[in-house]
């Protein structure tokens, strides 16, 4: 199934198409040991369904709906977060590593003790008056963002099975179609509580586990007073060669 | 330029902190873009989202993506993108309150075109995000006494025909449709790959 879309302002029509996902490289969507998940995935399989229209448009400039922030979210002077400062740098790509320009990115992440400032969390860790923690920032032109934000501490999840989750950071991002969609944690490299983390782990496949880590900026390449991160998020969807259109 | 060929980063929850500032006031009102009404007849959608056993579930986040009232979505790959309403938007998002309840408003969307001329009938694409979702899930509102629903090219995906009704918003007044989305369970909605 394809369709002609005219992605790029001024570029003759792709075809834009949306491959099927390769066994492991997707989370389970059932984890033992979290059992919400049980309990709200569906027991039936999912349905196949021909894509039209509406799986393969969507919304592009979501600026007009959804009002962007700052891109700062640890704060300056006598209003920055506690914590160790750091830089997100962010790039939002399609399968062909076209770049995503102008779509929106939301992120949300604990502060440095390891609290979200939600009340669904009830965490004993101290909540930061000046760390909210989320932020929502359009890629530029090359389909990047550059986030400075503080390094988020790990935190237990509460319940029988206690557990901990490594340092994260939350990523919503949109493509080109509604089929682009996704929501992503980014974790950060190194850490022990990787590999015990029931949500990182949920990825089978050890490549694709690997793409949902950072990477790390040498600290001579990152003068400034942050340490820096680099992540890329690859939406689903990928331009079709002209000899595969149906 | 199509060198770079790399796959799709893995989903994950949105975990139980999805922030409350994401579900900006108004985002689950289609009816209004950047001042001004779209054409089209206004409806509200109500529901609950609920997970295994019926319990309500708070914090979820619906995202919905329509057609307008010609049945013509706002992006280039739709052949008539250009007669689009431009007062009409087609996203939106909201979430639930402790009760399970989520609310939109929006127009009655038209019927979207096929590429061998036929027609889809109305409908509604939606997303389901929430903390113990894994990956997103993936379903599509009817309409209740629509005749086009009997001939829909992805209703009639859903086997055995009987759990087509929960894909079927039902009339609850004037102008009003009620659509739950029960997770999990014997009387799931039905699901769609993503």
């Amino acid at each position: 199934m394809s369709i002609q879309v005219d992605l790029v302002k001024g570029a003759k029509a792709d075809t834009y198409t949306i491959p099927p996902i390769v066994d492991g490289t997707q989370p389970t969507r059932i984890v033992e040991g979290y059992p919400q998940t049980a309990r709200r995935t569906p027991s039936r399989p999912l349905l196949r369904r021909p894509l039209t229209l509406s799986e393969l448009t969507g919304p592009l400039d979501l600026s007009g709906r959804l009002a962007a922030t700052s891109a700062d979210v640890a704060g300056q002077s006598a209003r920055r977060a506690l914590g160790q400062l750091i830089v997100l740098r962010l790039a939002v790509r399609d399968e062909d590593g076209s770049p995503i320009a102008g779509t929106m990115v939301e992120m949300w992440q604990a502060n440095a003790a390891g609290r979200y400032a939600h009340p669904n969390d009830s965490d004993h860790a101290p909540l930061d008056p000046h760390f909210q923690g989320n932020a929502r920032v359009q890629t530029d032109a090359s389909g990047n963002i550059e986030i400075r934000t503080i390094k988020p501490g790990a935190y237990p999840v509460p319940g029988p099975d206690r557990w901990w989750r490594p340092p994260h950071v939350h990523f919503s991002v949109w493509g080109k179609v509604w089929l682009s969609r996704v929501v992503t944690q980014m974790f950060f490299p190194g850490d022990p509580l990787n590999e015990q983390d029931l949500i990182l782990n949920a990825v089978v496949d050890a490549e694709a586990r690997a793409r949902l880590v950072a990477r790390s900026v040498p600290t001579q390449a990152a003068p400034g007073d942050a340490l820096v991160f680099e992540h890329t998020v690859v939406v689903r969807g990928k331009r079709a060669t002209p000899t595969e259109h149906a | 330029m199509m060198s770079a060929v790399s796959m799709p980063i893995g989903e994950a929850t949105i975990g139980p902190f999805f922030p409350g500032a994401y579900v900006d006031a108004g985002a689950n009102d289609l009816t209004r873009w950047q001042g001004r009404s779209a054409q089209g007849q206004l409806i509200d959608i109500r529901g609950r989202v609920t997970e295994d056993e019926g319990v309500p579930l708070q914090n979820v986040v619906l995202e919905i993506w329509q057609a307008d009232a010609n049945g013509i979505y706002r992006h280039p790959a739709d052949p008539r993108a250009k007669h689009a309403d431009a007062d009409f938007f087609g996203w939106g998002r909201a979430a639930t309150d402790a009760d399970g309840a989520f609310h939109f408003r929006t127009i009655m969307p038209g019927r979207t075109h096929l590429p061998n001329g036929t027609l889809r009938a109305p409908h509604i694409n939606v997303v389901v995000l929430a903390s113990g979702l894994m990956r997103q899930l993936q379903t599509v509102m009817f309409f209740e006494g629509n005749a086009a629903n009997a001939t829909d090219a992805v209703l009639a995906c859903v086997h055995p025909a009987a759990f087509q009704e929960a894909l079927i918003a039902k009339a609850d007044g004037p102008r009003k449709y009620r659509f739950d989305i029960r997770l999990c369970g014997a009387d799931e909605t039905p699901f769609f790959e993503d």
